[in-house]
């Protein structure tokens, strides 16, 4: 019964996000469901490194920027089309997380913090400063909408449907990863990683593909988010979108699949509630944050796992006595 | 291309300053990695609000330089205490990502309460030394960079004699060699991570409180100056101090040097390429382990 109803209901899910701009022709509340759908991607690649392998990244955001650059600079200044910038996002990512990973996983999971985090801000640095390739802090505006088959995802309702079949193939594809065996070797990496050795599995390729996995989800991410906006500039690695892609994986659950999609869909609405300054908002991503590290530092994922453990801990008691 | 020599020396000197700002923020940074093993991402706010309360304070003492850089790093040290009693106090060792998260929120909290309460508009602040400097030749430097640099090197003479001769900086050592072991003997961790955050936020408050006159005070000053820094922490070794003022000084040279003459791209990409080039071939970092250290 089970087993059938959990691949129904996403089903039935995804059928029904798909269905958001036939209910509604606010552009609005459409652009909010696009930054929804693309924020749950890169939150569940971000999953996928973080929660899965145990190993945090901050290389996610510079991902991000990176692959929005290379999808807009594919279109704008090398003659492609979003689908290849979007291919070229995902390889350039993939190669970087390699180059940069490889030096890194050899040390220890406090190294990896820390270059990732580097990275990032150089990330940041090198789209201000790179003028005659990024165009510096003005940005690239005006970045014209997909083209397939014809057909110009023009208005925002149009690009939804982008938006949506492109997470809904990653988080499929993240889900298939997660759920096989590549996915479980993960998670005992993440839980002893000498006992992985011992039993003949070297940790190293995992480690190093899943970092490649997730750069490559995440910069094709970034790619269509950037098309979304139509503009791409160094605000694109604006800190901003690691906290929230970090505060999604952590309520949602670090290595609950299913905690963190629900969670995406569910707090990137937050930020449309709290239309408070930016300045508050971010205070109050600050709080939220230190705050669930100490009530819930394993997500509500972890805490209904934690319920359901001392459920049947005091149901055994109660047969024994 | 000749390179002038006077251009050269300028570059050297500034560099010099300059790796001894990131040395005071380095040597923090490992000074709490080696007792708590724990990284402190709100580092950076540290130095933040070390220059915002020079800023607030000169006024107060009538421009005043030295009266105001005490108050700054004695502000700076009450908001380690408090950041270690509320926050750090509850982590326990191996905790590391959690202490990461935990000072990330705390970062974002003050950066942008700062920017809240005192908008992100550059401060330009003005001692009682103004602009004067010291001539060397045709070289000019002003008296508030020689002053920061002074006070950056006694501030390491002050840690080295603290670490090795108090019974104080001892304990720090002790507990970063061997915690048990430490335990054993009756040296309390508690109050020893609680010296040690206080000793790393003092050290940043001078380290904003000197650099306050010499660049812009923002809000997001701390931001730029802490991914360098942690990258130094690799560098030198997690939890090295020495290591991390020899790489800080370093990297202070050479981004100078690289700024006088390339693109100031390659300025910013260069700590970049250092670190991941060291962790190529050191990973444990370019210093071995061992010597002094706390970690």
């Amino acid at each position: 019964m089970k087993l059938v109803a959990a691949p129904l209901a996403s089903i039935i899910a995804a059928l029904l996000l798909a269905a958001l701009p036939l209910l509604t022709t606010s552009n609005y509340i459409i652009g909010i469901g696009i930054s929804a759908l693309i924020f749950t991607v890169a939150a569940a690649a971000l999953n996928l490194i973080y929660g899965f392998t145990g190993l945090l990244s901050f290389a996610q955001l510079g991902f991000w920027g990176i692959g929005g650059y290379t999808t807009a600079l594919t279109v704008v200044t090398f003659g492609g089309n979003f689908w290849w910038g979007l291919v070229w996002a995902a390889l350039i990512n993939a190669a970087i997380a390699l180059v940069v990973g490889y030096p890194t996983l050899r040390t220890n999971r406090h190294a990896f913090v820390i270059v990732t985090l580097t990275f990032a801000l150089l990330a940041t640095l090198i789209a201000r400063d790179w003028v005659e390739l990024t165009r510096g802090p003005l940005g690239i505006p005006n970045l014209p909408p997909p083209q397939a088959f014809g057909h110009r995802f023009a208005t925002t309702g149009q690009f939804y449907w982008i938006a949506w079949a492109f997470s809904v193939a990653m988080l499929g594809l993240l889900y298939a990863l997660c759920s096989s065996r590549i996915g479980r070797t993960l998670i005992a990496i993440k839980q002893n990683e000498p006992l992985v050795r011992a039993q003949g599995i070297a940790p190293m390729p995992y480690k190093l593909a899943a970092f490649a996995i997730s750069a490559a989800i995440t910069g094709a991410a970034g790619g269509v988010y950037c098309f979304h906006l139509g503009i791409i500039d160094p605000l694109f690695l604006d800190f901003y979108y690691m906290q929230t892609f970090l505060i999604i994986v952590i309520i949602g659950g670090a290595g609950s699949f299913w905690g963190v999609i629900v969670s995406g869909i569910a707090l990137s609405a937050l930020p449309e509630v709290l239309r408070f300054s930016a300045d508050l908002r971010m205070i109050i991503y600050g709080l939220i944050l230190v705050v669930a590290m100490f009530v819930m530092p394993s997500g509500v994922a972890g805490w209904l796992r934690e319920k359901k453990l001392a459920e049947m801990r005091d149901q055994l008691r109660g047969a024994l006595r | 291309m000749t390179i002038d020599a006077v251009y050269l020396v300028q570059l050297t000197l500034n560099g010099i300053a300059l790796g001894l700002l990131y040395a005071l923020i380095a040597v923090g940074l490992s000074l709490i990695f080696g007792v708590m093993e724990i990284i402190n991402f709100a580092h950076g706010e540290l130095l933040m609000l070390g220059a915002f309360a020079m800023a607030f304070a000169l006024p107060v003492t009538g421009l005043l330089y030295w009266p105001a850089l005490a108050a700054a790093i004695i502000a700076v040290m009450l908001v380690g205490l408090a950041m270690y009693e509320v926050l750090l106090a509850k982590l326990r060792p191996d905790e590391f990502e959690r202490s990461i998260l935990i000072t990330l929120g705390l970062s974002i909290i003050l950066i942008h309460l700062m920017q809240y309460l005192f908008t992100a508009t550059p401060r330009l602040v003005d001692t009682q030394y103004g602009f004067d400097g010291v001539d060397i030749g045709s070289i000019r430097i002003t008296w508030t960079r020689v002053i920061g640099a002074g006070a950056a090197l006694l501030a390491f003479a002050g840690l080295y004699l603290v670490l090795r001769r108090t019974q104080f900086g001892r304990a720090m050592r002790a507990i970063a060699q061997n915690r048990e072991a430490a335990l054993m003997v009756g040296i309390r961790p508690r109050v020893v991570a609680r010296n040690a955050v206080v000793l790393a936020a003092g050290l940043c408050g001078l380290a904003g409180a000197a650099i306050a006159p010499i660049q812009l005070v923002t809000p997001y000053m701390g931001q730029f100056l802490i991914f360098k820094a942690f990258a130094l922490v690799i560098i030198g070794g997690l939890g090295n101090i020495p290591g991390a003022i020899v790489a800080a000084i370093g990297l202070g040279l050479v981004e100078s040097w690289i700024g006088g003459f390339f693109e100031i791209a390659w300025q910013e990409a260069a700590v970049f390429v250092i670190m991941i080039a060291v962790l190529f071939v050191r990973p444990d970092g370019l210093f071995k382990r061992g010597g002094m250290r706390v970690g």
